[in-house]
């Protein structure tokens, strides 16, 4: 029983994983911290919402349409909103904050406070795997297409940030901004570019979570403080360090859900998230962050 | 400039205080008295917040906990040992104050937007106690206290005097702290802590008090909203939107400005509840009130007062210019006498 | 004249101006050193040509053209580094790598080889620990990496921004010691900041006194060393060298 819940925490968590990539790349790249993430996230989840329940088209398909688009929003939003304001971290904050509650306005006046979710033919099915005679695992359909699409868009991710120009040029801008400059990085262009793939992988995720929990236009209050804890244990700004910590949470999440009183485990994870921030804000992981 | 002009340059502080005192006499309809008291409790709490976040820069995104604290505590104490909130609130809020310098001091390692967000962590992790740890908070329905003892005829009146009184102390221990060594020792760590540290000031310990005196005022707000509301839930005690209505009242009033966060609620609260009368859709609401920050944050960063005197600057300065007055020596001639005017004092 | 820079008023705030009308030039081939206290505006003059900063008034000429606010990365296609003051390297990645990053601007692949084999050739060193991590190596190696990081791209000028800042003696005599064969070999023309006075114009040819965001005293590399204000000043205390340590 206990091994069921937690092969569906380690699905959930690869989920997790794809929520948070851009989340933790663009901390990395710009030192924002994007409250705005789990609105886009939810964003994301309404369109591929309303094209299935419209027009009959899967999420997954529809991330073809909507995964663009989000690149194009994340790029002028930086360009247009974020990079005019200089780089106070508490003015940022509350900007992408701003942002956030905005989102949610609109989501809420156009659809209400009713919560939803996207029910495929395939939401209910579940694939049966043996382990042994008096072991068998139970994998949810949905699951665990999200944890394979997971692994693509992070694959995806890693090898744009480690096998092209444009990932180099990432990578420089975060563990030395001025001396990337210095050898001819535009990075005001990297800056916009990371904050594009963020959001273009956040609507990645939030199409794999319309699959697989129901939202309103309010959810993304909890669902971005579960994000930060993720990132912030990670690391923040690491790549490799959020996917372990997603993984990790995603598990102890689904395992603390069966075994202690229900609201020990949100409390559990914003402690997490506290004292990590203020105890050890390069994250649990030791990965190194430099100046952030 | 004309007569009446230079009357309220000089007495423009009185005049708006008599105005206020008057306020619930000429509008008596109980909605005016609500909207006043609503708009002192975000004037007191964004001058506290004012405190940490515009003198010292630390930008708290989780204050509204001691505002929900204080709420909770004001209504057990009335209904367990029979206190009077009137009194109870600044009483109790002294001791959310030490809740909050126990707070801040393990936050104060934090910097930047790891400040925020343990802030906004703070905040949830109070909401899910308040929310859960139902023996003591009655959950999510939550609580219910005594009515207060004078008839609803007066509605809203002492309380809205009341408020209007903590507003007062508010802005004289701002405009004390903005004067005194401790002030400046904030403004010190907003322009750059390591300096401040090098140049002997206790940072730590400064961030800490700044911390604590702002959590006072919010802590106090949240008391005497308790009382008034007679009902309290914790989404409404223990809400994001709360903070919201703090800093974005501060934001644009005027970020570090002793009168920015008054002038600022008294422009947000009634603006706000016009759109809330008109358009009714609370979520609506939120959508507008974002927009609203994000133009402010990005045209305004500087808030409504300081982006004025610059103006009123650069005029003074282009009709002297020959005569050699400086921008500083301009701001504080526009300054009304018995004002604390919004720069440095010099150090003692 | 390669550089010249006429009457710059340069700084970091709107209300604050570090340089206040600042002229120097600096010859083809030439190496030459700006000394002066801390906050004379050294560094700032550094980041003013290789357009991290804008000036507000006065120009930057380099090789007869305005690079006058012109973006880094296009003053770098004019042909001028920038190695900035303390570590500049990309710490999490490899030496090679960084090498690689030196020449992020060109597409062409032989090229980029080429100069790869040249710079080896100048730090042969850099061969045998091309795979390693650059925050591993030490001080004064990084230093030398983000030279030859600069080299990738053959610039005709070099802006060097406290080359021997954190370095024991003998690594920042092995840096100074590069720095002029590096003259001598390839006729690169540098422009240095140094609070070591007496090694920088060790290996100078002329130097400036900047105080208070001007330049006070144009001497030749000997004559400033051989000044006596000078040395009281920049280069008798060894309080300064006290300091660095």
């Amino acid at each position: 029983m206990l091994i069921q819940v937690a092969v569906i925490g380690l699905l959930t968590g690869g989920v997790y994983a794809v929520m948070v990539s851009g989340l933790t790349l663009i901390f990395g790249v710009m030192k924002i911290i994007n409250i705005a993430h789990a609105a886009f996230m939810v964003l994301s989840a309404y369109l591929a919402y309303w094209l299935f329940s419209g027009l009959g088209i899967d999420p997954i398909l529809s991330m073809i349409g909507i995964v663009p688009l989000f690149f194009f929003i994340g790029k002028v939003t930086q360009r247009r909103v974020l990079s005019p304001v200089g780089d106070d971290p508490g003015l940022l904050v509350l900007l992408t904050f701003a942002l956030a509650i905005t989102l949610e306005g609109v989501l809420g006046s156009i659809s209400g406070s009713t919560f939803r979710t996207v029910r495929t033919g395939y939401t209910s099915s579940i694939i049966p795997v043996e382990l042994s005679s008096d072991l068998t695992l139970r994998l949810p359909v949905v699951r665990l297409t999200g944890f394979v699409a997971s692994f693509v868009v992070l694959g995806v991710l890693w090898l744009i940030l480690n096998r092209s120009g444009l990932g180099r040029a990432i990578r420089a801008t975060i563990q030395n901004a001025e001396a990337a400059q210095l050898v001819g990085v535009n990075i005001a262009r990297v800056r916009s570019t990371t904050f594009g793939i963020g959001l273009a992988s956040v609507a990645i995720g939030g199409a794999l979570f319309s699959l697989i929990f129901s939202f309103n236009g309010s959810s993304h209050l909890d669902w971005i403080s579960k994000m930060l804890a993720i990132i912030v244990l990670g690391g923040l700004g690491s790549l490799p360090g959020a996917l372990i910590a997603a993984l990790i949470l995603g598990v102890a999440e689904a395992v603390s859900a069966v075994t202690m009183t229900s609201y020990i485990s949100p409390i559990v994870f914003y402690l997490i998230l506290f004292l990590t921030l203020v105890f050890r804000p390069q994250g649990l992981m030791g990965a190194k962050v430099r100046e952030g | 400039m004309s007569r009446v002009g230079t009357f309220l340059k000089q007495y423009w502080m009185f005049v708006a205080l008599g105005f206020l005192l008057v306020y619930p006499l000429i509008w008596r309809a109980p909605y005016y008295h609500v909207l006043g008291f609503n708009t002192l409790i975000v004037a007191t709490a964004a001058t506290g917040w004012n405190i940490l976040g515009g003198y010292t820069g630390y930008k708290s995104l989780g204050h509204s906990t001691f505002f929900g604290i204080n709420a909770y505590l004001v209504a057990i104490t009335a209904n367990e040992l029979g206190w009077n909130p009137l009194w109870s609130a600044p009483l109790l809020a002294l001791g959310v104050t030490v809740v909050a310098l126990v707070l801040g001091w393990i936050m104060a390692r934090a910097k930047g937007s790891a400040f925020v967000i343990a802030t906004i962590a703070m905040l949830l992790i109070f909401r899910l106690l308040a929310l859960n740890v139902k023996s003591v908070t009655g959950g999510a329905p939550g609580l219910s206290q005594p009515l207060a003892p004078w008839s609803p005829e007066y509605s809203r009146m002492p309380f809205y005097y009341y408020m209007l009184f903590w507003l007062v102390i508010a802005l004289l221990v701002s405009a004390y702290i903005r004067r005194s060594r401790f002030g400046l020792g904030l403004l010190a760590i907003r322009d750059d802590e390591g300096k401040a540290n090098m140049v002997g000031v206790n940072t730590t310990l400064s961030k800490v008090l700044a911390f604590g005196v702002s959590a006072y005022f919010i802590a106090l707000g949240g008391g005497i909203w308790s009382y008034a509301q007679t009902h309290i839930a914790p989404i409404f005690a223990f809400s994001i939107l709360n903070d919201v209505d703090t800093v974005l009242a501060t934001m644009l009033g005027g970020l570090g400005t002793l009168w920015g966060p008054v002038l600022g609620a008294f422009i947000l609260i009634p603006g706000s509840d016009y759109i809330l009368f008109n358009f009714g859709a609370s979520q609506f609401h939120l959508a507008v009130f974002g927009v609203l920050m994000v133009v402010i944050i990005l045209f305004l960063p500087r808030g409504i007062l300081p982006s004025l005197r610059d103006r009123l600057a650069a005029r003074r300065e282009t009709s002297s210019a020959f005569t050699g007055a400086s921008t500083m020596e301009d701001l504080s001639d526009s300054q009304p006498r018995g004002e604390v005017p919004g720069r440095e004092a010099p150090a003692p | 004249m390669l550089l010249q820079l006429q009457n710059v008023v340069a700084g970091y705030l709107k209300t604050v101006d570090v340089l206040q009308g600042l002229s120097l030039q600096v010859e083809e081939a030439e190496i030459v050193c700006l000394i002066g206290p801390n906050g004379a505006g050294k560094s700032t003059v550094l980041r003013t040509i290789s357009g991290l900063l804008t000036p507000s008034k006065g120009s930057v000429v380099f090789d007869g053209q305005d690079i006058s606010g012109v973006r880094p990365d296009l003053v770098l296609q004019h042909g001028v580094a920038h190695v900035p003051q303390g570590h500049s390297s990309f710490p999490e990645m490899s030496l090679l790598e960084n090498l690689l990053m030196g020449a992020y601007t060109v597409s062409d692949k032989a090229l980029v080889n080429r100069r790869l084999e040249a710079v080896y050739e100048l730090f042969p060193w850099f061969r045998d620990r091309a795979k390693q991590r650059a925050g591993n190596l030490s001080g004064g190696q990084q230093k030398l990496l983000e030279i030859g990081r600069a080299l990738m791209l053959e610039p005709r000028m070099m802006l060097l921004d406290e080359p021997s800042l954190g370095l024991d003696p003998k690594k920042s005599h092995t840096v100074f010691d590069t720095i002029s064969r590096l003259r001598d070999e390839t006729g690169i023309t540098v422009l240095m900041v140094e609070q070591n006075a007496r090694s920088g114009l060790g290996i100078s040819d002329r130097g400036y006194v900047l105080e208070l965001g001007r330049e006070r005293l144009e001497r030749s590399a000997s004559e400033l060393l051989d000044d006596p204000r000078v040395a009281q000043l920049y280069l008798g205390g060894g309080i300064d060298d006290t300091l660095q340590a």
